[in-house]
C-alpha cells in the first residue's frame, strides 16, 4: 500500500506541471484539443461546461465524479492544482519544523457544506464572484498567469535579447502586459492567505472554503473504498495523525473522518505497522457530524453575508465618462454568444487571457459590475481580435467561450463600429489617414472620397466588431472610431464581391 | 618594417581604400546617368513568369546579385508580411520571390540573410500563413521578430517636414545591404502601397504617421535609409479592398515584377502597372519634389523583359 503515496506524488506533479504549462505557453505550442481535453478533469470548470452545454458530462468530469464516489476525494490530492500547491506550502512547513504536525480537528463539515451551498446558490442566481474567488482551478490559473507568468516572460525576454545579439531568432521578446492592479492584489492576497492557512492548518482551505471540495466531500460519503485504522495492528504511535494534512485522523480514537480526507495516502504509507488499510469497505460511512449550536450561528451569520452578495449588480456600472460617444458595455469574445451567458459561466481562470495570441483578452475590473470582477473582456487598446483565430473558444474550460469553427467565427458580430467624424484625423487635420479601414478584415470600414481626401465610412452589416479599426486609430485621447458591444452577438453579412475579370497581362508595359 | 613606416603605410593604405570607396559611391549615385555597362538600367520590368524566374531574369539584367551584395555582408530583406492571409490573397509579398532573393544573396557570398516585418495582424500568424516563414528557412535565411518596441531604436530623420524622428528596427541599422521587397496592391489610405509605403514596416510607431499627414511622413522617411535594391512583386495584385483584402475575388494574377534601386522610379512605374496615374498619389509626388528619386520614366533607362 506504500506505493499509493508515490503514485499520488507522480500524478499530482504531472497535473500541476501540465496546467502550469497551459498558462505559461506564450508561444501557443500546446495543441488546444490537448488543453481542453485535459481540463475536463478540472471538476469546477467542467461542471460549468456541462451545464452550459445542456448537460453533456465530459469524460474528465465523469471520471472525477465516479472516482470520488468509488474511492473518495483522491481528486483533491491528485488532480487539483491548487491542492498540490498547498501540499508544496505544507511541505515547506514540515521542512521548517522538524516535528511540525497538524493535530486532529473535527472537520467543520456543516460550515463547509454551507459555504459550498451558498457559493453555488449565488452562482445560480447569477453572482459568480464567490465561485470565481474560491474555485480552485481558476484561483490557480490566476496565480500562474498573474504572478508566475510575468517572471517567465521576463526570463524569456532576457534570453531572447541575448540570443538576438548572436543573430539567433528562436526566442522573441514578449510584451510584458501591464498588470491589472486589482487582479494582481487579489491574487497576491489570495496566495498569501492560502500559504498562511496551509502552513498552520494544512488543507484547511479544501475543507472549509473550497466549493469543489465541498461537493466532493459529500460525494465521498458514499464511496466504497476508504481508509480505516486496523485496530489490532495500531500501536497508538500517532504518526498517521501527525502526517495528515487534512487533519482528519483522530488517532486517539482510531477514527478517520473520511469525508474530510483528501486522499494523499501519507498515513497509509507512513504507518510503521501497516495498520492503515485502504480497501473496499462495505460498512459505508458512519460518523455523523455532531450538532454544535455555536457553529450553527457562525454558519447562519456567514451565509447571510454571502447571500447578500447575490444582489451584487452584474450589469455594468455606468461609466462616469462625460463623453457621450464611448463604449457602453464591455465587448465579450466571439463564442461567448451573449454577455449575460458569458458572465454567468466564466470563472475568471484567465486561461484565455494567457493564451490569446494578440492579447486582446484582458481581465476586467468593474466593466461587468462587481459580480463580474476579473472576468476577461476585449481590450482594443492592447490589440484586436485576429479574424482567423478561434483559440479562446477551443480552450475555455468552462464553456463560457464556446468553440467556433473559423468560418463560423468570421461572421459572429460581437459589436458594431461607431465612427465619430469630428474626432477623425481626416476632419481635424485635413490629411489622409485611413488606418481604420486598412486594418478592417471585412472592409466594413471603407475609405470614400472626401474632397481631395478619403474619409472612413462604416457599413455595419459587414462589421464583426473585432476592434482592428479602433486599435489602429491614431487619435488621442479618445478614438475616432470604436466598437460598441453587442450584448447579444449578431451575425455579420458575408461580402459578396464579384470576381474581378480574368486579368489580361498587358501586351506592353504601360511605361 | 619599423613602427614609423608601418604607421605611414597603414595610413596611406587606408586613405587609398577610403578614396576608392568614395568613388565607388559616386559611381553608384550617378549610376544610369553616365555609365553604360550591363548594370546600367534604372529600372527592370519583367512579366509573364513565376515570381522566382522573373527575379532571376531581372537581376541578371542588373549584373546579378553580386552588384549589390558583396562577400561576407549581412543582408536584410524586408517583404510585406502585414497580414494573416495566404499568398494567393496578394496581401503579402510572394514567398517564392523572397526565397529566390535569399538564394541569390547567398550565391553572391552574403554572410547572412535576415527577413522581418513589423506586421499589422498578429505577427506569428502572419509570418506563418503568408508562407514567408517557411520560404525563408527553406532558402537558408533567418526570420526575425519585430513584434515589440525593444527591437526598434530611435533615429533622427533629417530634412523631414512632418516626420523628424522614428524608431527603426535594429536589423536595418546593423545590416550592410537592405533589400526592400514590397507587394503591389490597393491601399485604403494611400491608394497604392509599393516600395516607399513598405518602409512603414521597418518603424515601430506607425500611428504617428497616420496622425500627422501620412503622405508627407512616407516621403519624409524615404531618404532616411534608401534600400540598396527594391523588388516590387506584382504577381498577385490586389485591386480593391486593400491593403488586407477581403477575399480572393479582390485579386488578379498580373505576373509582373519591377526591380530598381530608385524608390520613386519603381513606385511611379508600379502605379502605372496597376492602372493609376502616379500624379494622383501624393507621397510619390512629394518624394519626387524632395529629390528622393526620379519619376521621369521616359528619361530612364528601362529594361523590359517578357517571358
Amino acid at each position: 500500500m506504500r506505493y499509493l503515496r508515490s503514485i499520488r506524488q507522480g500524478v499530482a506533479s504531472l497535473s500541476i506541471i501540465f496546467i502550469a504549462i497551459f498558462f505559461l505557453d506564450f508561444g501557443n505550442v500546446v495543441p488546444p484539443f490537448l488543453i481542453s481535453t485535459f481540463l475536463t478533469l478540472q471538476a469546477g470548470s467542467a461542471v460549468m461546461k456541462a451545464i452550459g452545454s445542456g448537460g453533456i458530462v465530459f469524460i474528465g468530469l465523469a471520471i472525477v465524479l465516479v472516482a470520488t464516489a468509488l474511492v473518495g476525494r483522491v481528486y483533491c490530492s491528485h488532480l487539483c492544482p491548487l491542492g498540490t500547491l498547498q501540499d508544496i506550502f505544507i511541505w515547506t512547513a514540515k521542512k521548517n519544523f522538524k516535528h511540525r504536525k497538524f493535530p486532529y480537528a473535527r472537520p467543520p463539515y456543516l460550515l463547509h457544506y454551507g459555504i459550498t451551498f451558498f457559493i453555488i446558490a449565488a452562482a445560480f442566481c447569477g453572482s459568480v464572484i464567490l465561485l470565481n474567488l474560491f474555485e480552485p482551478f481558476s484561483s490557480f490559473g490566476r496565480i500562474i498567469s498573474t504572478l508566475l507568468r510575468p517572471l517567465f516572460v521576463l526570463l524569456n525576454n532576457v534570453a531572447a535579447s541575448v540570443l538576438t545579439k548572436q543573430q539567433i531568432y528562436i526566442l522573441y521578446e514578449i510584451p510584458l502586459k501591464s498588470l491589472t492592479l486589482f487582479v494582481f492584489s487579489t491574487t497576491l492576497i489570495f496566495i498569501g492567505g492560502l500559504y498562511w492557512l496551509s502552513y498552520f492548518y494544512g488543507r484547511f482551505f479544501c475543507n472549509t472554503l473550497c466549493p469543489v471540495g465541498g461537493v466532493l466531500s459529500l460525494l465521498s460519503r458514499v464511496s466504497l473504498f476508504r481508509i480505516t485504522i486496523e485496530k489490532d495492528k495500531c500501536n497508538d504511535c500517532g504518526l498517521c495523525e501527525r502526517v495528515c494534512r487534512a487533519r482528519c485522523i483522530d488517532s486517539t480514537n482510531r477514527n478517520i473522518d473520511f469525508a474530510a480526507c483528501v486522499g494523499c495516502f501519507d498515513c497509509v504509507s507512513s504507518c510503521p505497522t501497516l495498520g492503515l488499510k485502504y480497501a473496499f469497505n462495505k460498512n459505508g460511512y458512519s460518523t455523523q457530524p455532531p450538532v454544535d449550536p455555536k457553529r450553527r450561528r457562525i454558519i447562519v451569520g456567514s451565509s447571510t453575508g454571502m447571500l447578500s452578495m447575490i444582489g451584487f449588480p452584474r450589469t455594468a456600472i455606468s461609466e462616469s465618462s462625460p463623453y457621450e460617444k464611448s463604449r457602453k458595455t464591455p465587448v465579450v469574445p466571439p463564442g461567448a454568444r451573449n454577455t449575460e451567458r458569458f458572465t454567468n459561466f466564466c470563472t475568471a481562470c484567465h486561461l484565455c487571457v494567457s493564451s490569446c495570441p494578440t492579447r486582446v483578452l484582458q481581465p476586467s475590473f468593474l466593466e461587468y459590475g462587481i459580480a463580474g470582477v476579473m472576468q476577461p473582456c476585449m481590450d482594443f487598446a492592447v490589440n484586436y481580435c485576429n479574424y482567423e483565430c478561434t483559440l479562446c473558444g477551443q480552450i475555455c474550460p468552462t464553456g463560457a467561450i464556446q468553440s467556433l469553427l473559423p468560418d463560423e467565427k468570421k461572421f459572429v458580430q460581437i459589436g458594431k463600429t461607431q465612427f465619430v467624424k469630428e474626432d477623425c484625423i481626416v476632419e481635424t487635420k485635413k490629411t489622409d489617414c485611413g488606418a481604420c479601414s486598412e486594418h478592417c478584415p471585412t472592409k466594413a470600414v471603407k475609405m470614400v472620397p472626401y474632397g481631395k481626401l478619403f474619409l472612413p465610412e462604416v457599413d455595419n452589416q459587414y462589421c464583426v466588431g473585432c476592434g482592428a479599426c479602433e486599435h489602429a486609430c491614431p487619435t488621442k485621447p479618445r478614438k475616432a472610431i470604436f466598437v460598441q458591444s453587442n450584448p447579444i452577438h449578431g451575425i455579420a453579412k458575408k461580402r459578396l464581391d464579384q470576381r474581378l475579370e480574368v486579368p489580361v497581362l498587358p501586351q506592353e508595359f504601360p511605361f | 618594417m619599423d613602427r614609423r613606416s608601418f604607421l605611414l603605410r597603414a595610413a596611406s593604405a587606408s586613405v587609398l581604400v577610403g578614396t576608392g570607396s568614395v568613388f565607388g559611391n559616386l559611381k553608384r549615385l550617378n549610376n544610369g546617368i553616365w555609365e553604360t555597362s550591363a548594370n546600367s538600367f534604372d529600372l527592370v520590368a519583367i512579366k509573364g513568369g513565376e515570381p522566382d524566374l522573373m527575379f532571376t531574369k531581372g537581376i541578371e539584367a542588373l549584373g546579378g546579385m553580386g552588384s549589390f551584395v558583396k562577400k561576407g555582408q549581412k543582408v536584410v530583406v524586408k517583404p510585406n508580411i502585414g497580414w494573416d492571409v495566404p499568398p494567393e490573397r496578394g496581401g503579402n509579398t510572394n514567398p517564392k520571390l523572397i526565397s529566390e532573393i535569399i538564394k541569390h544573396c547567398y550565391a553572391a557570398g552574403a554572410k547572412e540573410v535576415v527577413v522581418f516585418d513589423n506586421t499589422c495582424d498578429n505577427w506569428q500568424r502572419s509570418y506563418k500563413n503568408s508562407g514567408i516563414s517557411s520560404a525563408v528557412t527553406d532558402a537558408g535565411g533567418k526570420i526575425a521578430p519585430a513584434s515589440t518596441e525593444g527591437y526598434f531604436h530611435d533615429v533622427t530623420v533629417s530634412g523631414g517636414k512632418s516626420l523628424t524622428k522614428a524608431k527603426v528596427h535594429e536589423l536595418i541599422l546593423e545590416s550592410d545591404v537592405f533589400i526592400n521587397v514590397p507587394v503591389l496592391k490597393n491601399h485604403g489610405s494611400t491608394q497604392l502601397t509599393m516600395s516607399m509605403k513598405n518602409l512603414m514596416g521597418i518603424v515601430w510607431d506607425r500611428r504617428y504617421w497616420h496622425g500627422n499627414d501620412l503622405h508627407q511622413c512616407i516621403a519624409d522617411f524615404a531618404p532616411y535609409r534608401k534600400p540598396d535594391l527594391n523588388v516590387l512583386d506584382a504577381y498577385y495584385v490586389m485591386k480593391r479592398n486593400g491593403p488586407r483584402g477581403v477575399s480572393q475575388e479582390d485579386v488578379v494574377t498580373m505576373k509582373a515584377q519591377l526591380i530598381s534601386t530608385d524608390m520613386v522610379s519603381i513606385d511611379t512605374a508600379g502605379a502605372k502597372l496597376f492602372g493609376i496615374d502616379p500624379i494622383d498619389i501624393r507621397y510619390i509626388q512629394i518624394a519626387a519634389q524632395q529629390n528622393v528619386g526620379r519619376p521621369d520614366l521616359d528619361r530612364l533607362n528601362i529594361k523590359r523583359i517578357s517571358l
